[in-house]
């Protein structure tokens, strides 16, 4: 596919990383030059230097020809502009524009589309806050994902020397909880990827992927861990964007702190915020945190717009006996450096973006993508259509289904149902399919697999 | 007489034409179609494509046969292309399109339709018709070379 990307920052950078990969046409829109040359060096794309949305600089990027457009400059309004041209100059296909703001996200649902041409909306702030909220529901999680608007979780867990996982045969564990109904769609030990089997043992450091309803997860990760603490305090760093959406999320159900440098800012929180206490000051002042009892904190997330700050008091915090820490970082060389070391959690911004973004360029019907392990692996949830005939999935068996080495069908979305996917389950149309790519290498089979055939109207 | 030539008229057999990308294809098909049948172009421009994305619709060889179900639309028709340049359609040989005939159908599809499609896949698998096609000098003398073929 011809693919324009508008804006050469993290998220533009990173998506067209994963678009390249796919064998797509791409194009990338930025002002900044140096931007430009850095991603020129590293992929094989075209870059056009200008105001993305400029009609001239769009034509010289060929708007005339793309099937789509992205805009995830760092402006909505220049992200608005730019769909809106592209809509009626060039009558591109499809335009996703990232935007920010809540005074446009909040605007009805279709406004954006009739007067901006925008076919879909993407917000980054929006997708962190939600991984957020999530971490902070299941603490021992290292990463959760939903599907079916939440009717199913998939959660990645680290076994432990000495925890309940540890030693046993998977088999056995399904016998543990013979009602409670969990797949196990894959384990990362030492970095590679296994599909597990019965027989398969867990061992000490291994990422376990499960999945079940959203329901049975607690029951589930009783089994296979000790039960954690829940959590009631949260104290959040840095109260911009991400910090202040979240913090209005989880007021009601913890007990959260906010801290912020900025005066005016913790003055205006503290408006909005009813059931938060804000705190003036710097969430790398040792004294400050000693003070708020950071301590008994059950989670520490340090959400300012500054890597470093975050990465350094998130590290302090932890010394300082904060249960679980969570870092935003924005730089993607850094998440790698920084997870799995003193920092519970890294998210990148950028990385939480790229699933929903590829999941609306992607062909099929696919409703999520989740990018996982920093883009090497992946999960899809997809509605597969046609009869036997038309598509090679429908209307066959799971163990019938020319899967490739590394995917697994882990659970099957079927009006609204969950049904939690066994070898001799019967694919109907339809249907939304939970597949888990256990690498990146076989994601372009998985996608054939799943597209209608031909004789498909 | 097969399915297949009832569909397209001398106005929409076109030989030896050129397109910068599938993007412009379909909105030259959508534009034909809006004249000879009196449709919205943008309804079959976003049909066409909505339709490719779910699959793609390249059978190999340099042969792809797009297709869309319609509103508003009585019976099926149908625009053959012969292109000068080939366009990259993700065809499971990873061929770019040479020939491309483009098939439009009413909303509600019924078994007739998925003949037509059935027959177009045939028609189009057969080597000597596609090197007659590939070969042919005028439209109507493609026109003429489809009538006389059979299933």
């Amino acid at each position: 596919m011809k693919i324009i990307i508008l804006g050469a920052g993290q998220v533009g950078a990173n998506l067209a990383e994963s678009l390249v990969a796919e064998n797509n046409d791409i194009t990338v829109i930025d002002l900044d030059a140096a931007r430009l040359v850095l991603l020129q060096d590293r992929f094989d794309l075209r870059t056009v230097r200008g105001h993305a949305a400029h009609p001239s600089v769009l034509k010289q990027a060929g708007a005339e020809d793309a099937d789509m457009l992205v805009a995830v400059t760092q402006s909505d309004e220049t992200n608005l502009v730019a769909c809106r041209i592209a809509s009626t100059l060039f009558n591109v296909p499809t335009r996703i524009a990232r935007i920010r703001s809540n005074d446009f996200l909040g605007l009805e649902p279709g406004f954006l589309a009739e007067q901006f041409g925008v076919d879909d909306v993407i917000s980054p702030e929006q997708e962190v806050t939600d991984t957020l909220r999530r971490l902070i529901e299941h603490p021992e999680a290292l990463q959760v994902l939903d599907f079916a608007g939440g009717k199913v979780r998939l959660i990645a867990v680290r076994s432990y020397h000495g925890g309940p996982l540890v030693g046993h045969e998977l088999q056995e564990i399904k016998r543990h909880m013979p009602d409670l109904e969990c797949r196990i769609p894959a384990i990362y030990r030492r970095d590679h990827g296994i599909v597990p089997k019965g027989i398969t043992v867990i061992e000490p450091g291994d990422e376990v992927f499960f999945l079940a309803r959203k329901q049975d997860i607690p029951s589930v990760m009783r089994e296979l861990r000790r039960m954690e603490r829940r959590v009631k305090k949260v104290m959040i760093a840095g109260g911009g964007n991400i910090g202040r959406r979240l913090a209005a999320q989880i007021e009601r159900d913890y007990d959260v702190k906010v801290i912020d440098h900025n005066k005016k800012v913790s003055n205006l929180l503290a408006e909005q915020l009813h059931h938060t206490l804000v705190l003036q000051g710097d969430a790398t002042d040792e004294e400050l945190l000693e003070q708020e009892n950071i301590a008994s904190m059950d989670v520490f997330c340090a959400l300012t717009n500054d890597d470093e700050d975050n990465i350094m008091s998130a590290l302090l915090a932890k010394r300082m006996g904060a249960h679980r820490v969570i870092a935003l970082i924005n730089r993607s060389a850094y998440v790698d450096l920084v997870q799995g070391g003193e920092i519970d959690i890294a998210i990148s911004p950028a990385q939480a973006t790229v699933g929903p973004l590829l999941s609306k360029i992607r062909r099929g019907d696919m409703v999520a993508v989740h990018s996982l392990r920093r883009g090497a692996a992946e999960v899809l949830e997809v509605v597969v259509h046609g009869d036997a005939k038309t598509s090679r999935v429908v209307g066959r068996r799971i163990e019938e289904i020319d899967l490739p080495d590394g995917a697994t069908i882990a659970a099957i979305i079927r009006n609204n149902d969950v049904i939690i996917a066994h070898h001799d389950t019967l694919i109907e149309a339809e249907d939304h399919l939970i597949v888990f790519a256990l690498n990146k290498r076989i994601i372009p089979k998985v996608e054939k697999l799943l597209q209608v055939g031909f004789g498909f109207f | 007489m097969n399915l297949i030539a009832p569909l397209i008229t001398l106005d929409t057999t076109l030989l030896d034409i050129s397109f910068t990308s599938k993007k412009k294809l379909f909105e030259h098909a959508a534009d034909l179609f809006a004249q000879t049948r009196g449709l919205k172009a943008s309804d079959i421009f976003t049909s066409l494509f909505e339709r490719e994305r779910l699959g793609s619709t390249a059978l190999g060889h340099g042969i792809a046969i797009p297709h869309g179900r319609i509103k508003g639309l009585k019976e099926a028709c149908g625009a053959f292309y012969r292109l000068k340049s080939p366009l990259e359609f993700d065809a499971p040989d990873s061929q770019p399109v040479t020939l491309c005939f483009i098939l439009l159908v009413p909303k509600d599809a019924n078994e007739r339709h998925l003949q037509i499609l059935g027959e177009l896949a045939q028609l189009f698998g057969d080597e000597t018709m596609r090197t007659q096609m590939l070969d042919a000098a005028t439209p109507s003398d493609l026109m003429g070379r489809l009538e006389s073929w059979s299933s």
